[in-house]
């Protein structure tokens, strides 16, 4: 009979590895990697969540420069952050917070500022029907992929013009597919608001994108 | 009922992922009601234009300017916070500054009620008069009871009350001496004494001032002349018919 001599005999040595390869590269392994100096494992998160923060932002505030600028501040607050940082929740609900409550901050700002897109829509204050500044040409065009541009935008200004507090819930779970457990917890509320919040607003853009739909 | 029927269904459908297949009870409903069906292919289509936008992708320079920005920050977090110590530095001199004067003046009000307390007429230290300075030989002319020009010198008699001494001590600070003259009787005029006791001088008399030499210590000298007193024609004698009505005099 035959007796082991090494561990990689008992066949599950492999699997080992994998766990073991996996542990190391999740998104709590390379935090606490930041954590210890580890300047590598930063900008492995960074590459990770990059495009996903920058789009959100973007998604949410209607503004690409300003929203780079907000996905770097996004990441600085994790950085500084990072021995702060609790496990209690996944790494991607935390940088999302972080984002969400970056771009509300710039919307709010905004608005005290009064600064209106000219591109955009103006949204009444008392929460009257928003007008559009440039009303789409309802003429069907002869490309579809211009008529697949010209909807995508008009879907994007309609976002814009929804109040902040549905804006985030809908682009969370149409644009980037998260569940409500998530949303929820990345808004800090409960599944059931969120879920209240993401209805009224699909019925807002309903309204809205009537000419597109 | 239907319409409770087509609020339950709409609500499953919305809180379905895209493309996820709805129960069986929502199918048949959606089968038989035409609003429910339209409602569905609506929302439908919006998730699918919403969830058509798709991801913006960052700058090609965002790694680069993230760490430009991380740089720049720690430098700039660590003149924060030296600024910010500074300044909590500064402000815990000023409370210590704030608490001393606060303190002393606590520790010297009591001080002054407690004075006030015990200064009791009784107890009120003999009173040192205003220092005059004054020449040897007005002291030795003032402790003998001798007059000058024929005239005695004259003293500002102490006439400060008790209560005043005492309001006086109250509101200041300083330690301050009163002069209790309760037990001090005043001088008593007695008229069976000769008139020539008294002083009596006629009328007519050259009008001659009374005057004060005060020398504060410093070389500054000052004359106080008081004019004399003059009851108009009439002579004042120290007689019997001294509160006789004037026309008997």
């Amino acid at each position: 009979m035959n007796t082991l001599t090494t561990i990689e005999e008992l066949g599950f040595a492999p699997a080992l590895q994998q766990d073991v390869l996996e542990d190391t590269t999740s998104d709590h392994a390379l935090l606490e990697a930041t954590r210890s100096g580890d300047q590598d494992a930063f900008a492995e998160l960074v590459s990770r969540y990059r495009n996903q923060i920058t789009s959100y932002i973007y998604r949410m505030t209607n503004d690409y420069d300003g929203a780079v600028d907000l996905a770097q501040e996004t990441f600085v607050r994790v950085y500084r952050a990072a021995d702060r940082y609790q496990r209690s929740y996944a790494f991607s609900t935390y940088i999302y917070r972080i984002a969400t409550n970056l771009a509300i901050s710039e919307l709010r700002k905004r608005k005290r500022r009064k600064l209106v897109s000219l591109t955009g829509f103006f949204q009444p204050s008392d929460g009257a029907e928003a007008k559009e500044l440039n009303p789409p040409d309802l003429r069907p065009l002869q490309d579809s992929e211009l008529v697949d541009t010209e909807r995508r935008n008009a879907v994007q200004r309609a976002i814009s013009t929804l109040p902040e507090k549905y804006r985030a819930p809908l682009i969370l779970r149409d644009v980037d597919g998260r569940s409500y457990d998530e949303i929820a917890r990345i808004l800090e509320t409960s599944e059931g608001t969120v879920k209240s919040r993401i209805s009224r607003a699909r019925g807002f853009l309903r309204e809205k994108m009537r000419a597109y739909l | 009922m239907r319409n409770n029927n087509c609020r339950v269904v709409r609500q499953e459908l919305d809180e379905l992922m895209l493309g996820e297949a709805c129960s069986s009870s929502a199918a048949e409903h959606l089968r038989e009601c035409a609003e429910c069906r339209e409602f569905n292919q609506q929302q439908t289509r919006l998730r699918q234009i919403v969830g058509s936008l798709g991801t913006v992708a960052a700058p090609a320079d965002f790694d680069f300017r993230l760490r430009a920005r991380l740089a720049n920050d720690s430098s700039g977090t660590a003149a924060w916070l030296f600024t910010r110590r500074g300044f909590a530095f500064a402000t815990v001199l000023l409370i210590f500054a704030t608490g001393a004067v606060l303190m002393r003046n606590v520790l010297n009000r009591p001080a002054a009620r407690e004075e006030v307390v015990t200064t009791t007429p009784s107890q009120v230290p003999v009173p040192q008069p205003p220092k005059q300075v004054e020449t040897p030989e007005q002291n030795a002319l003032v402790n003998s009871g001798e007059q000058v020009g024929g005239k005695p010198l004259y003293r500002r008699p102490q006439t400060i009350r008790n209560e005043q001494a005492s309001t006086t001590v109250a509101k200041a600070p300083r330690r301050l001496v009163a002069e209790d003259f309760s037990g001090t009787g005043a001088q008593v005029i007695n008229r069976q004494e000769p008139a020539s006791a008294f002083e009596a001088f006629s009328l007519d008399a050259s009008p001659q001032s009374f005057k004060v030499s005060l020398d504060d210590g410093r070389g500054n000298a000052r004359t106080i002349s008081v004019p004399t007193i003059s009851f108009g024609s009439q002579r004042m004698l120290q007689t019997g018919n001294q509160f006789a009505p004037k026309r008997d005099w």
